[in-house]
């Protein structure tokens, strides 16, 4: 039975968008820890994300002076990622962070082996604070 | 103050405006063979941002209308804008538009979900543009 699609770009009507197995496509790249390459980041140290059921969760842990700041637990969208370089299609993600003060929206995805994240911070307090866009790196310790 | 990573333990301070000049302006997709998004419009309206969207479609470019920029520095003490976000309602689908600036790139992340009875798979795309300075 043909459907007819709205859209409102061409990959709207991507094929590979109503395929399953797009859903989960080179999942496994993303599964695991991974530590971030700047060794003395001051933002991200480190991020765990696994793979339950059908449900993708991310653990991220903040640098600090002393021990590391774990932040909420956050479940993560997962999307087709039909575009990368030299045709790597996989799976990226989208997470949100929501602390009381403040809220990171992230997206993850793989790029030969490292890990990239970007965050949209907005801060929710009075602190005076910008809200600010960063980017960072992680790879696969031993 | 409270903060999740220590980039963000910064002296208190007013609020800091953040100067979105440098996202003003027409944003060209670098890629003539895109199927996403062929240009943006960056305008400034009673000093805030604004952004037209016009995106590639079968027979000619498809015009998303308007949506409100939400801007972000570089950092917790950032003047300068170095990214933005906003979002489109089409009904069927949402998009989540975020971009950065990469060296005078505008790294453009979209996020589109849809909410129709398709079964289309949310998707993530990665753009560049540039900006059109009309220098030469």
């Amino acid at each position: 039975m043909n459907q007819t699609l709205d859209f409102k770009q061409n990959s709207h009507l991507e094929p590979a968008l109503t395929d399953p197995a797009t859903r989960t496509l080179n999942a496994d790249q993303l599964i695991g820890r991974w530590v971030n390459t700047k060794s003395d980041t001051k933002g991200i140290s480190e991020i765990c994300i696994k793979h339950e059921g059908d449900e993708f969760l991310v653990n991220v842990k903040g640098a600090n002076n002393d021990q590391l700041i774990s932040w909420p637990k956050a479940q993560a969208k997962v999307l087709a990622n039909l575009e990368e370089e030299a045709g790597q299609r996989a799976v990226a993600l989208a997470a949100t962070f929501n602390f009381d003060f403040m809220t990171a929206e992230t997206y993850l995805r793989v790029n030969k082996g490292v890990l990239v994240i970007v965050l949209f911070n907005t801060f929710r307090d009075d602190s005076g604070r910008s809200n600010y866009v960063t980017r960072e790196f992680f790879y696969r310790p031993r | 103050m409270k903060f999740a990573q220590i980039c963000d333990l910064v002296d208190s301070a007013a609020a800091r405006e953040i100067d979105h000049a440098g996202l003003v302006g027409t944003w060209l997709n670098s890629n003539p063979d895109t199927t996403g998004i062929a240009r943006m419009s960056v305008q400034e309206v009673d000093g805030k941002l604004t952004l037209q969207t016009l995106a590639t479609g079968p027979d000619a470019l498809i015009d998303w209308g308007t949506a409100e920029l939400q801007v972000y520095g570089s950092s917790p003490t950032s003047t300068t804008a170095a990214g933005f976000e906003c979002r489109y309602d089409f009904g069927f689908a949402e998009t989540l538009l975020q971009g950065m600036l990469l060296k005078g790139l505008m790294v453009l992340a979209q996020i589109h979900t849809f909410k129709d009875d398709s079964n289309r798979i949310p998707f993530f795309v990665r753009e560049y543009f540039a900006l059109e300075h009309g220098r030469f």
